[in-house]
């Protein structure tokens, strides 16, 4: 990317990162009221991010640690580059909980009280080891030209003289050597993440669209498609685009392109079982996706085989790969805000009533926790069906912490040495 | 120690919601928030009959929350803000809860309630949208119900009449009576007395009695969550209404 149009990208993600610094600020005067999150809907765009933050994270590690584990060489050049957008993803995935939660204020109590049953304590232990592995494996990467460069780093004292060639030679192998050793942690981590993550969700029995043991599978498929595609997109912005990088490129989007396609595989398989049945707790949630949904999904299912055919086809063509890699990126965030309407609008308080010959389900209904209507414009306080659409406020904080994501891999990108010199 | 738990006669429900509006005012629940719900089982609005002429059926549901043996809402807070005491009653600890919400996904009951802003400012939406010239108590620092702070032994704060912002609040069993010896809110308010609130540990106390001798149903039992509150069907149900009415009629007929 040319350097005016990185500072331009620089500007516009600044401005994002204080308007959602605003939005957050004014969230936090009036309280969560200023979301269209309610008591029927108790989760929103906060953690579908969070879910698709995780997942990016996850795919960043795996580009990686597979390089020594499945001698996959051809993706050395865009190693670096991965782990750190491992590292900030998983950062982002911290942050992003932030602005859920009603009391940030008392967060030092899930250190002070975890409860070990609940599995959020685990999901932030294994968050952040996963973003100290991530920042460890980077350095290690580029340890040798970080002291051949004599880059200044916070935290840690370098020593300060001349590298020879001999000894940057010995450095780098120990590098490799050391890497090595780091990705077999690295591998399993970055899958437990998001394993503990759709954990949260797949345990729920009272949710029968996340309830079950395919919730895990498909997030682990949902990150090994974003996460190469992530990678793909910084790496033609930072690394642009040449002969020693295009097999990794090659190799990023075929692997991005099977994920979706196994995604879409175990979704659709999942489908199958619950319609067979045609009625009850689990067929529920398919009423849901394929009525008000529909536009989510039809995106989610159009956008992720638009991206796989590029992919597949073009995978020489620079712009044809940042077009996939953007219609995934899409794609897949529509798969996570997917999460959320079919759970949440199944209200699990649900009995089959007969009438006549034919059976209804009704559900028993929520009080949405909000001072509704007035005498003359009565409105439903007890409702079985919220419509959740984020609010202006959820969208900008959420676009804030995404620009700042974005904001902080540039800037790392400008000062540490990504580019391997083989 | 005792076990708390509830029988709700459903024969004896009359939908009339007191339940409902004496727990919002014992335990000064800000606008908006409802610990104790009251519905027409299959209707789409309270009070209206169920069915197709002749056979129709009226039943109505209360739920609060249910103080499950095994509650999956203690089970998935992070904190343990949520937990249940040695005598079944499950509560929520105010200065505790991060408010994630996480509880709220986990109940099948949809009992819990989050403060999604401050509950002074419910109030006084709520005194604007009934058309009063004033958004506040005549006394400023008035609030409806009991008026006291309520901590548990080791020192929790399980009720205040000052609701924080941010926390999850629900159903206590109305725990600061509970602790003083009486009885719930909405045990003593129902005027069908529909209730029934007792030591489920104690063989020889009434709702013992009434569930060993009764047909009595939990509500989701397949989640296996245990709940201490059960119910006593409705007749009607398994008569459906035309019998009933013609029952209720000879009854009446007898009395003229």
């Amino acid at each position: 990317m040319a350097r005016t149009n990185l500072n331009k990208l620089s500007k516009f993600l600044i401005f994002l990162m204080v308007i959602g610094i605003l939005a957050f600020i004014y969230q936090s005067s009036k309280g969560l009221i200023v979301t269209n999150m309610r008591n029927s809907f108790s989760w929103g765009l906060y953690i579908a991010t969070w879910a698709f933050f995780v997942g990016t994270a996850a795919g960043g590690l795996v580009v990686s640690s597979s390089i020594y584990l499945f001698k996959a060489t051809q993706l050395k050049p865009v190693s670096r580059l991965a782990t750190i957008t491992a590292f900030m993803f998983a950062i982002g995935a911290m942050l992003i909980l932030f602005p859920d939660i009603g009391r940030p204020d008392r967060i030092y109590n899930v250190f002070l009280h975890p409860n070990l049953t609940s599995l959020l304590p685990w999901d932030f232990l294994v968050l952040s080891s996963y973003s100290l592995v991530s920042i460890i494996y980077a350095y290690t990467l580029m340890k040798p030209d970080i002291l051949k460069n004599r880059i200044k780093l916070p935290f840690i004292k370098l020593p300060e003289k001349e590298i020879s060639e001999k000894e940057y030679r010995r450095l780098k192998e120990e590098a490799q050597r050391k890497a090595k050793k780091l990705a077999p942690i690295a591998l399993p981590l970055a899958i437990l993440i998001h394993t503990v993550t759709a954990w949260v969700l797949a345990t729920q029995m009272a949710r029968p669209w996340w309830h079950g043991g395919l919730l895990a599978p498909t997030f682990i498929a949902a990150a090994l498609a974003t996460g190469p595609a992530i990678v793909i997109l910084f790496s033609l912005g930072l690394l642009g685009f040449d002969e020693k990088l295009a097999p990794a490129y090659r190799m990023l989007a075929k692997i991005s392109a099977l994920s979706s396609i196994i995604l879409l595989f175990m979704y659709y398989n999942e489908f199958f079982v619950r319609f067979w049945w045609h009625h009850g707790e689990e067929f529920e949630p398919l009423k849901i996706l394929f009525g008000k949904n529909l536009p989510l999904h039809a995106v989610e299912v159009l956008f992720l085989i638009g991206s796989a055919y590029l992919y597949f086809r073009y995978s020489e063509v620079p712009r044809k790969l940042v077009q996939a890699s953007i219609l995934l990126i899409i794609g897949i965030y529509a798969h996570r805000l997917l999460l959320l309407g079919p759970a949440y609008n199944v209200i699990p308080l649900k009995y089959p009533v007969i009438v006549g010959a034919s059976t209804i389900e009704w559900s028993y209904p929520f009080a949405l926790g909000e001072v509704k209507g007035d005498l003359l414009n009565p409105q439903k306080v007890f409702v079985d069906y919220w419509n959740y659409i984020p609010s202006i406020v959820e969208i900008l904080i959420t676009l804030g912490v995404m620009a700042a994501i974005v904001y902080i891999i540039l800037k790392l990108a400008e000062y540490l040495p990504i580019r391997e010199n083989a | 120690m005792p076990r708390w738990g509830m029988v709700i006669d459903l024969n004896r429900c009359i939908g009339c919601r007191s339940c409902a509006v004496v727990c919002k005012i014992h335990n000064s629940l800000p606008p908006g928030t409802w610990w104790q719900r009251v519905e027409t089982i299959g209707a789409k609005t309270h009070h209206t009959p169920v069915g197709r002429y002749p056979e129709f059926f009226e039943v109505y549901l209360p739920v609060p929350c249910q103080h499950c043996e095994d509650p999956p809402c203690a089970k998935v807070c992070p904190v343990g803000a949520t937990w249940q005491r040695e005598d079944g009653l499950v509560l929520v600890d105010f200065e505790r809860c991060i408010g994630c919400r996480y509880c709220m996904t986990a109940c099948p009951y949809g009992v819990r309630q989050f403060n999604w802003q401050s509950s002074d400012k419910n109030f006084s939406q709520a005194f604007k949208k009934l058309g009063f010239s004033q958004d506040w108590f005549a006394d400023p620092g008035y609030r409806p119900g009991y008026p006291l702070e309520h901590r548990t032994q080791d020192g929790r704060l399980v009720f205040t009449p000052k609701r924080p912002r941010g926390v999850v609040e629900k159903c206590t069993f109305c725990v600061q009576y509970v602790d003083q010896g009486f009885a719930p809110a909405c045990v003593r308010g129902c005027p069908g007395n529909a209730r029934i609130f007792g030591d489920l540990d104690d063989p020889k106390s009434e709702i013992s009695r009434v569930i060993k001798k009764q047909n009595v149903v939990r509500l989701r039992e397949d989640l296996n969550t245990s709940p201490k509150v059960f119910y006593l069907l409705p007749e009607a149900t398994t008569w459906r209404g035309k019998i009933i009415y013609e029952k209720l009629l000879k009854v009446m007929e007898k009395r003229v």
